[in-house]
This record gives C-alpha cells, structure tokens and sequence, in this order.
C-alpha cells in the first residue's frame, strides 16, 4: 500500500519534471555494513595488499620524497588529519579537511566532490596534485625501478618487469580496502544484537530516523546517499588569517578553471561548481560516511566543527548561510534542512548515537620500507 | 670551385656578423654546413673566418626594472615545489653561477646527473643544456628549469599565486611595467635578470693578456684546433660534439642520480632507457638510427672557467690542466668520437700556455648587488588582512 502511494506520488512528480526529488525520498534503510567491494579488473591478494600497504606509507611517492599517503591520512589522525583544513605538500598548506581513508573502499565518489570514482582514480590525483603529493609519474616509476625489493614485489603481484605507476594506484587501493570499519555497536546491532546500543543510543536513533531526518541524506549501510548538497556551511578561517591558506585558496581557483570575474570575487569554496560549472552546485559537497567518527574530527569540509554538539547544533539550527545561499553567488542551499526543535536531552541521545558508529581504533605503525640500490648492469 | 669557395667565406662572414638573435644563430648554422658541403675546404677556413668574432661578449639591452625583478625571483626559494631552493642554489654567484660541483644536486629527493652549466653569458646561447634540447628563448628554459620534476619541481599556477601573497613583489611586478604578478612575466622578467649576467673584464678583452696567454691564443686558433669548435665572442659554434668525455660513473652507480637521468630519458621518449649506461647526450633531440648522435654535448663557452670548475657535461676534468691534457691525447675513446679530436702532440710549455690563455678568458666576479639580490627576502608568507573585502 506505502508501495503504491509512492508510485503514484512519483508518476505526478515526473509529470511536473520534479521526478528525481520524489523519488529521493524513498530512503534505503540503514543497515550493516556489506562485505567490502572489489572491482573485477583488481582483485584483493595478501601480496598485492602488503605491497600497497608499503606504498602507502613510502614518501618516495611524494614529489620531494618526504611525503607519503600517511601523511595526510595518519593512522593516529583518524587516517585523516586533525586540523580543519589538511597539511599539504612542504611549502604549502591544502585548502580541504582530510578525510579518513577508513571505510572509503565502499565510496563511488571519493573527495568532497566526487572528482574521483574509485580508489584507482583517487590516489593518482592525491599522490600528484600540487598541494597534496607534488609527485610525478615518470620519477615514481623512475624511483620504485631502483628498489629491488619493489622490482621483485610488482613482477610477483602484477608481473611488471618494471614497476608501473598504475599498478602503484592498484596496490594502494588493495591496501585501503583491507581498513574496514565494521564491528561497531551500530553494525553488531544491525546485524541483529539488540544490546549493542544502550537505551539512549536506540532513542538517538529514532531521533536519526525521525525528528532529526539526518536519515535523508546519511541512510543506506554508508550512512551517506553520496549525493551532493549545500548545507551553508561557513569557509575556513585559515583564509582569513594564513598567507599561505590564501595562496592555496586562489592557486585552487585558477587550477580549476574558474573565470576571472569569480576568480577576483569568491571568498568561498565553491565545492561541486569547480566539476560542473553550474550555478546550482555552488557551495555544495558529498554527503560524507558517519563511521569511524570518533577519531576524525574535526568535520566537515572544511574543518568547521570540533565536535559532535557542535555538529547537531548546526543542524538543529537548520544549517548557516554564506554566499552560496543568500544570492550573492548562488542560492543553493538544501530545502531539507530546517530547524530541528531538539531539546538538549534530544541533542544528547543523537550524539550517544553517533558514538556508536565508531569501533576499536585502527591502529598501524609506518612498516619498514626497503632501500634503493643501484642497477645491476644493463642487459643489452 | 675558387668562385664558390670565395662566396662560403663571405657568408660565412657576413652572417657571422648576425649573431644577436640566438634563432639566426641557428639558421647560420645550417647554412654554415650547407656551405661547408658545397665547398670542399670550407671547413679548413672556418676558423680563420670565425677568429674575427672572437672579442668581448656585448652586453645586451636590458629593462633595469625588469631585471631587478628578475633578480628576486632568482634568489627567492618559493620558486620550487616545496620552497626548499631558488635557482642560486645551483646557479652559485660565487662559483660563477654554477656549483662546483662534478655533478648537480637537483631537487630535494633526487640528484642530479649533469654539471651545472654557467649562466654567465647564457642569455647569448643558441640552445641550452648540454644536449641542446631547448633552443627557442630562455623563457622556454626558465620554464623548464622551473618546473622539470628532479629541478624544481614548481606547478607554476602555485607560483604564482605565492608571488602575488609578496607585497614587495606585487609592487616590483607594478613598476616593471608587468601589472599584477602572474607566471608570464616571472618567466619574461627572470631572462631580463639573465641578460645582466654577462663576462666582463677578461684579460683577453682588456688587452692584458700575458706573452705566455697570447702564445696559447695562436696555438688555440692553430696547432691545437680548438677555434674549430670554440669560436665566436664566447668561444662556442653552440653546437653539439662528441669528444668521447669519458662516462661519469657516479650517475650509474649512485641510484639518485640514475633515478634522475632515467626519469628524463623515460620523459624524452628515449628506447631502453633502463639499459642506458651511458649518457646519450644531444641524441635527445637528435635521434639518428645509426646512434651516431649518442654522446654528442653542445659546445660550452670557454668564458668564466677559472670560477666553473669542474668541467665537461660530467664534471668529469677537475682543472684546465685535466682539459689540456684530454684533448691533447686525442680525446676519450667512443666509436662516434668527432674525427676531428685528434693527438695534438703539445709540450708541456704548450699546454702551460694553453691554460694560460683559457683563464685570460675570465673575468670579474658577477657577485656585487648589481648581480646578487643581496636583501633578505623574507618567505613567510604574510596575510593579506581584510581578506574578504579584497579582491583576488
């Protein structure tokens, strides 16, 4: 019957060109987190993931071989990186928060917005943008040739004669997808042990499910329907103050291609705009992943909140304004946000709930990594 | 054949005359051995012709503005990726704006596999490196410099934003005529810088060369046979040779460096770049099939050696006595050798008078404030306040 009204309510919603916001309403489910993905052209191998894991913390990955994966995704930063907007290459300073690389194997859309759609695709564009890892593909390959053990592990695993740079990308998403996140309260609970979540962790949950509506956008088993909205956020306040925030922040303009007119005005980081280029995803980012967030702050994209009370006040708030939202450069922001009406021990059961999506944390030291050596002499 | 003899010595002299602009330079050069073909014996005269170039290297016109600007920027480390070196950390004043060094140091991470090249008269070259590779303008080879991985690594839109972030810079961009700073004109105004950079003050332009230098200039242009090659006000033909410089072998046995000339050969395009022992040289650019080219390093000008050593693409000859000595025995050995790299059976007098005249060749120390940026240039990077009412 729910079935049928549904239908119908999106057959009048096609008709008036609004199909895609009815049927949007047809949240999945929260539930368990599912076995971990793999695509079909890189299969998971234990000697293909230890390769990866080496890889993720070699810094000789970096253009100036002292900054790794793990630099920007810590293991004891939440495998992000504690302060609002990310470290970056030496002589720069990122203009984003970091996000965990926990979990991130389940993810279609990878960065804030989506500019890559797999872990293959993200790690290139980490490892050799010019405030992230600076490096470049003919000099990591270049400097992997020169690492025996490397030489030997990539003809193992992949049976390069040399170690190929795409294949340095395959062994890194290998890895990522062995840091799995799954035995939190939340996932026991869903999968059926009713105790996992104290009295007030099932209350937050209603809550989540219900007045709060967080549901509709962080739903399914990621807690995200990986869409994109604009929530009003506030820009980072490193811009107002760090010389260097300010040059990352025009550099980002110019690298993405905005035009000049919007290049000397925005004050703001136009999130999915800089993909689209349209007006209406200005200001907008992808819904991240809840789990795991009891070792990631601080949140959102551009750091703003230190906190989860932080966090479910903005949203009991019914989210900010900023020039994205008010006409000065777009008017996008998110019609499902609206004041919330929590009262403080609402506020409480939430949070109690978002606790619960974070486990054990997952702990790894930086693994010794294996030494250049010079080439034995040519072979012809 | 006398007529077309006569007629390749007056364009070879005529043409010479033209040497200002490094792109004819080039075209001279190839009509130069058009002629040379058509008129057997042409090379015999080549040198003769070409030792009236011989004389002091003409300062070039240069926007003071322009070229202060391009001082800065030579000497301010925020030029490179992680703003660890400028061009002056391998581009030394004292040294002659090279490093001392057999072999460059290159971008943190990396090691170079090349002799730091001079840039003392470079603005006046017809191509640069010692393959040859860039040969259009030295807005191409600061470019190059400035963004080649294992150099300085520098994503040139970041550069110029962090130029903008510099007051100092923002005014100096305004007064050079140039308007805001913007990557464009970081790589017109460091050439500018560049053209300032030229020899001065040689014994053999001052005309005090001693009795024992000017019997090393007649063997120079005589029994010797180096006018064959280092010709001209700098004493180069800025083409490439193979004098069979022998292998370096730090760069193969040292894996930073091989990393690096792997990198680049992988770059370039180069076929079993992994098996290369050896550095190809000019064959970069001028891939015959026959490899005749491998081994080939352009020509380097003569001036300034006594503050350049060591010398050769390799860093290889360690004193000018080393040079003397190499190419009296006749060169290195390498089955592309340059024929004309011959035994010269010079005594040691010779060769005494020799090195005398090749260090009557240098002159003053670039090193003064009209050379050096000698300010402290401050590279934190200060806020602009009141960000939100300003504009990018």
């Amino acid at each position: 019957m729910k079935k049928g009204k549904t239908l119908s309510l999106a057959v009048i919603a096609i008709a008036f060109g609004l199909g895609s916001t009815a049927l949007a309403d047809v949240n999945p489910p929260l539930a368990a987190l599912p076995p971990v993905p793999v695509p079909k052209d890189n299969p998971q191998s234990a000697a293909k993931i230890e390769l990866g894991k080496l890889l993720f913390f070699d810094s000789r990955i970096g253009g100036d071989a002292s900054v790794s994966c793990a630099d920007c995704h810590a293991p004891k930063q939440g495998w992000g990186f504690n302060d609002p907007i990310s470290r970056g290459y030496p002589g720069v300073i990122h203009w984003r928060n970091s996000q965990t690389v926990i979990n991130s194997a389940y993810l279609g859309k990878l960065f804030w917005v989506g500019a890559a759609k797999s872990l293959e695709a993200q790690a290139p564009g980490a490892a050799l943008g010019g405030v992230s890892g600076n490096g470049e593909r003919d000099m990591v390959e270049a400097r992997l040739a020169f690492i025996p053990e490397y030489v030997k592990r990539f003809n193992d695993v992949f049976g390069d004669d040399w170690p190929k740079v795409n294949n340095v990308w395959k062994a890194m998403a290998a890895f990522e997808r062995t840091l799995i996140h799954d035995n939190t309260p939340f996932d026991k609970y869903m999968r059926g042990d009713k105790k996992a979540l104290s009295a007030q962790q099932v209350r937050g949950l209603k809550l989540f499910e219900g007045k709060a509506n967080c549901i509709e956008c962080h739903n399914g088993p990621l807690l995200t329907d990986q869409k994109y909205y604009n929530l009003g956020l506030p820009r980072a306040e490193e811009w107002l103050d760090n010389g260097m925030a300010q040059i990352t922040f025009r550099y980002e303009q110019y690298a993405k291609g905005v035009t000049e007119k919007m290049y000397r005005t925005i004050k703001n980081d136009a999130g999915l705009y800089y993909r689209t280029k349209e007006k209406s995803d200005m200001g907008k980012f992808r819904t991240p992943p809840l789990r795991y967030t009891a070792y990631t702050a601080p949140f959102m994209h551009a750091g703003t909140f230190f906190d989860f009370d932080e966090l479910v006040d903005f949203y009991n708030d019914g989210g900010g304004s900023n020039e994205f939202t008010d006409g000065t450069f777009a008017s996008s922001k998110t019609k499902l946000l609206k004041p919330l009406g929590l009262t403080d021990g609402e506020k409480a059961d939430l949070i109690s709930f978002l606790e619960s999506l974070s486990g054990p944390e997952i702990k790894m030291s930086t693994p010794k990594l294996p030494p250049y050596a010079p080439l034995p002499p040519a072979t012809n | 054949m006398a007529g077309v003899f006569g007629t390749a010595v007056l364009l070879l002299r005529g043409l010479a005359m033209n040497r200002k602009v490094s792109s004819r330079i080039a075209r001279v050069s190839v009509l130069g051995s058009m002629l040379m073909t058509l008129a057997v014996g042409a090379v015999a005269i080549a040198p003769a012709a070409m030792a009236a170039d011989f004389g002091p290297v003409k300062p070039a016109k240069v926007n003071a503005k322009k070229a202060a600007l391009g001082k800065r920027l030579f000497f301010d480390p925020r030029l490179s990726g992680d703003a660890a070196i400028s061009c002056s950390t391998c581009h030394i004043p004292a040294k002659g704006f090279s490093d001392g060094l057999p072999l460059a140091k290159a971008y943190p991470g990396s090691e170079g596999f090349r002799n730091t090249p001079t840039l003392i008269n470079a603005a006046q070259k017809a191509a640069w490196f010692h393959d040859g590779r860039i040969g259009t303008n030295l807005n191409d080879v600061t470019r190059e410099s400035i963004t080649e991985t294992y150099t300085m690594n520098m994503d040139m839109r970041l550069m110029q934003e962090r130029v903008k972030q510099d007051p100092i810079y923002v005014q100096m961009f305004k007064d050079a005529g140039y308007g805001e700073p913007s990557n464009g004109s970081i790589r017109k105004a460091i050439p500018e810088y560049l053209k300032t950079l030229t020899s001065r003050g040689a014994p053999f332009d001052m005309g005090k060369m001693s009795s024992e230098a000017q019997r090393g200039f007649d063997l120079f242009k005589g029994k010797a046979g180096c006018a064959q090659c280092h010709s001209g006000p700098r004493f180069t033909d800025d083409q490439p040779h193979n004098t069979a410089v022998p292998e370096n072998p730090e760069i193969w046995s040292n894996p930073l460096r091989h990393v690096t000339y792997v990198s680049f050969a992988k770059f370039m395009g180069l076929e079993n770049y992994m098996n290369h022992r050896r550095d190809v040289g000019a064959n970069i650019r001028l891939q015959k099939s026959d490899g005749s080219n491998i081994g080939k390093f352009m020509t380097p000008s003569l001036r300034e050696l006594k503050q350049t050593a060591p010398y050769m693409h390799n860093g290889m000859l360690a004193t000018l006595a080393d040079v003397v000595a190499f190419y009296n025995r006749g060169g290195g050995n390498d089955t592309n050798k340059d024929p004309r790299i011959k035994q010269l059976g010079l005594s040691s007098e010779e060769r005494a008078n020799l090195v005398a005249f090749l260090e009557s060749l240098s002159g003053d120390a670039l090193t003064g404030p009209e050379h050096v940026w000698k300010d402290k240039i401050n590279v934190n990077y200060v806020a602009i306040q009141d960000w939100l009412q300003k504009k990018n």
